[in-house]
């Protein structure tokens, strides 16, 4: 479509056709955490639904279902956390909540079940450790991501935590980048696999030398939900002390184009990119910058690692399904040592201390296998109200099972599995990826039902996955599983990946060995 | 089941490029991808009769289904013979609940039940407009709502093509998402649409009628439903895609609906 001639509309059509942006006009979201006592003292079931979406904003999501207890996600920069700091987060879910908590993709902790009277004495041990929940969901910068051994590891480029802080800083819980379009998300890292999925981010960030000095390429538009994106390529490379001006040039360009606040359906900024291409956002970023940036394109980097095991300078700690009990995390903050989140739902320890009998008594053993430490599913049941599938016990159920069957021969492979189109869990980009759905039987019962996607990765070149089954019911979907893991594993070369066998296998084969038909896609 | 039926993928890129297209071009795309395997879901409001008006033109023999719950308004009832007479060719079904099912919500919770709790009253809407809704749903590839983005704040981020995951996967269309109530009280007018007498009475969105009243101004315009409840979002269980806000979910939580569990 032709959306680069789309004029301008005006900010009434933008007002006219988005409530959430009348929404937050009428009152920023920001505020109602100074209303909170108000809210309180009316009581739960007075609190009007427009202000339920503005606690968002502090990251506070209905738990489910929605009857007066919510979803807190805090945000941690890069996925640091000092042992206070994941102390706090022990005692709150452990005083307020019910003793849940679990790690996201994005490097975040996010605790269950707090009750709305609760929420004032939440934010007052969050801001006394220098926590923060400011934008952690709603149209925000959302936590900025990094690699877990920036500043640890021997092979990285730099290290660029003073960037990430700065940026973090500057954007978490700032009114003007808290009035975004949409939510934004940004990945920085300076690893010699850029291992934070720049790819899926909506701007990353990527280490690289030039000429001698220390600074990013810039990856833009990349994103997943129900349409996914690989982030483009800005074709630019910006000194690390210049990184936060062009991200803000970035987040300018996007924020004040009324064409991206009429629908959120196109809010995000991967659909500017797909509107003007990365050319054309890179004139318009220079324009504003008022001058021109160096030219540069990003090498391929090698396969993102998973950061898992024992290693010089730290520990690496599956933390199967992402799930945290409070006591495990005192319990971890009790060993004093400073703990990164990763992208695969799991933690990394600094330390070069042999912690692996103190680790197995939190009940976050080492040694297991890399198919379960890389397994990620999203909150799902019970707790998210999108989800229309069981998607960490399911996932459970399938390491268990390939586990069961195949030893460590299925290690390498990575699931990614979701309940909704959503893609927390970024089933897209998995060597199997799964999304929940339904089905109905001839009785006309229905029962849960997971697509089936093949060929997406986030090895490079990053790909999105593509259906291979459709609907398939969940008591199906073992077997089917089970085949084209065998299958694989019979027909790979040495060190051949999952998506590698897929790319040069036809679908009708993939069928055959899952013993299913394949789909047959619908011409759009 | 076919399984030729549109994926998250296809639908998430048919929904971007449908976004500022006039409601028919997604209804002339609908019908012509999909019919005879789908169907109008109104329920006589003004958002429906828009869209049954536009359909009828592209196609007289779309199906129009409207689950009749038996509870209600005397003029929702006059209106569809109103627009039999108008669309002399209307290819409509009422959809009745499960006699068996009524009869045994009532002999236990009495006929007013609803205005009791908020989960009496979903076990109603469940019993009463839900169920029969999720049995005529398994008959079809695709069905057309007229839900607006403008109609609650769950409701904002509604595509015009989704997937709807609580109803086997079928693509569910909501070519009105963009427009705002001026927008299809313009196009009644214009059109000179039959519509409902209720309307003229300050009703802004009409359900059954113990459990819809007239809103004042300023109001919600959902705030006429089931106006007792103070917090309860204001969904009877028929609209719960993913973007909508999942209330079907909900409901399973609540009352302990387990069909949704089985394996």
């Amino acid at each position: 479509m032709a959306n680069e001639a789309r004029e301008a509309p005006t900010l009434d059509l933008v007002l006219k056709r988005n409530s959430v942006e009348r929404l937050k006009r009428e009152k920023s979201p920001l505020a109602i955490l100074d209303e909170l006592p108000a809210l309180i003292a009316g009581g739960y079931e007075q609190v009007d639904e427009e202000d339920i979406v503005r606690l968002k904003w502090w990251g506070l999501y209905h738990d489910k279902p929605k009857i007066g207890t919510f979803m807190l996600r805090v945000k941690l920069a890069g996925g640091i956390v000092s042992p206070k700091q994941l102390r706090t987060l022990g005692e709150i879910s452990n005083i307020y909540g019910r003793g849940e908590g679990e790690l996201s993709t994005r490097q975040n902790v996010q605790l269950h079940y707090l009750e709305l009277g609760a929420l004032p004495d939440v934010f007052d041990r969050l801001h006394a450790t220098s926590l923060t929940s400011a934008g952690a969901c709603g149209d925000t910068v959302r936590n900025i991501t990094g690699c877990p051994l920036a500043g640890l590891s021997h092979d990285e480029l730099f290290d660029p935590t003073p960037v990430l802080e700065e940026a973090a800083a500057f954007l978490y819980g700032h009114p003007t980048y808290s009035d975004l379009p949409r939510k934004h998300k940004i990945s920085i890292t300076a690893c010699a696999d850029s291992c934070a999925a720049p790819e899926i981010n909506c701007v990353g960030l990527v280490g690289a030398i030039h000429d001698g000095r220390e600074g990013f390429g810039v990856l833009v538009g990349g994103g997943l939900s129900s349409v996914p994106r690989i982030a483009r390529d800005l074709g630019v490379w910006v000194p690390k002390e210049e990184a936060v001006e062009v991200l803000v040039a970035i987040l300018d360009e996007w924020r004040e184009d009324l064409r991206y606040r009429v629908s959120r359906v196109k809010a995000r900024l991967k659909f500017m990119v797909d509107d003007i291409g990365a050319d054309g956002l890179r004139l318009r970023v220079e324009g504003r910058l008022g001058r021109a940036l160096e030219s540069f394109t990003l090498p391929q980097a090698p396969p993102p690692g998973n950061h898992l095991g024992v290693h010089d300078g730290y520990v690496g700690v599956p933390v199967h399904l992402g799930l945290i009990t409070g006591d495990q995390m005192i319990a971890l903050a009790d060993l004093g040592h400073e703990v990164r989140l990763t992208r695969q739902q799991n933690l990394v320890v600094v330390t070069d201390d042999d912690i692996s009998a103190d680790l197995a008594r939190i009940g976050l053993p080492l040694g297991g296998s890399a198919l379960r430490g890389d397994a990620i599913a999203c909150t799902g049941e019970p707790h998210c109200n999108f989800s229309v599938t069981e998607t960490k016990t399911r996932m459970d159920a399938l390491v268990q099972l390939l586990e069961a069957q195949f030893g460590r021969e299925a290690d390498g492979l990575r699931l990614h599995l979701d309940g909704c189109p959503h893609a927390c869990a970024q089933h897209w980009v998995g060597d199997l990826g799964f999304q929940g759905t339904t089905v109905r039987d001839a009785e006309g019962r229905r029962h849960q039902a997971y697509d089936v996607f093949v060929r997406g990765s986030l090895d490079r070149p990053a790909a999105i996955g593509r259906p291979l089954f459709r609907r398939v019911p969940t008591g199906e979907l073992d077997a089917a599983v089970v085949g084209l893991v065998q299958g694989w594993i019979g027909a790979r070369s040495a060190g051949e990946t999952f998506r590698s066998f897929c790319d040069r296998t036809s679908d009708d084969e993939l069928g055959q060995l899952a013993g299913r038909e394949i789909s047959v896609g619908r011409a759009a | 089941m076919s399984v030729e039926l549109l994926d998250d993928l296809e639908a998430g890129e048919l929904s971007v490029e449908f976004e500022g297209e006039e409601p028919d071009v997604v209804l002339e795309w609908a019908i012509e991808h999909f019919a005879p395997r789908i169907a109008i879901s109104t329920a006589f409001q003004k958002d429906g009769a828009v869209l049954l008006h536009m359909a009828y033109a592209i196609d007289p023999a779309i199906q129009v289904f409207s689950v009749d719950t038996g509870r209600l308004p005397q003029e929702t009832y006059d209106l569809i013979d109103a627009m039999r007479e108008r669309y002399p060719e209307l290819n409509l079904e009422l959809v009745a609940p499960a006699a068996q099912q009524v009869t045994a919500l009532v002999k236990k919770d009495g006929p007013n039940l609803f205005y009791r709790s908020v989960e009496n009253r979903l076990l109603c809407c469940q019993v009463r407009k839900v169920l029969p809704l999720q049995r005529h749903l398994a008959g079809l590839d695709a069905w057309i709502t007229g839900l607006r983005r403008d109609q609650w704040a769950t409701r904002s981020d509604i595509r015009k093509v989704e997937i709807d995951h609580d109803h086997g996967a079928i693509v569910k269309l909501n070519p009105l998402a963009e427009w705002t109530e001026e927008e299809v009280n313009d196009y009644v007018r214009d059109h000179e649409l039959p519509y409902n007498a209720l309307y003229d009475k300050g009703y802004t969105s009409i359900g059954c009628a113990p459990c819809t009243r007239a809103t004042k101004a300023g109001e919600d315009l959902r705030a006429g439903r089931w106006w007792w409840e103070t917090n309860a979002p204001k969904e009877c269980g028929m609209h719960c895609a993913i973007e909508t806000g999942g209330l079907e979910h909900e409901l399973r939580a609540l009352v302990g609906e387990d069909d949704h569990a089985s394996r």
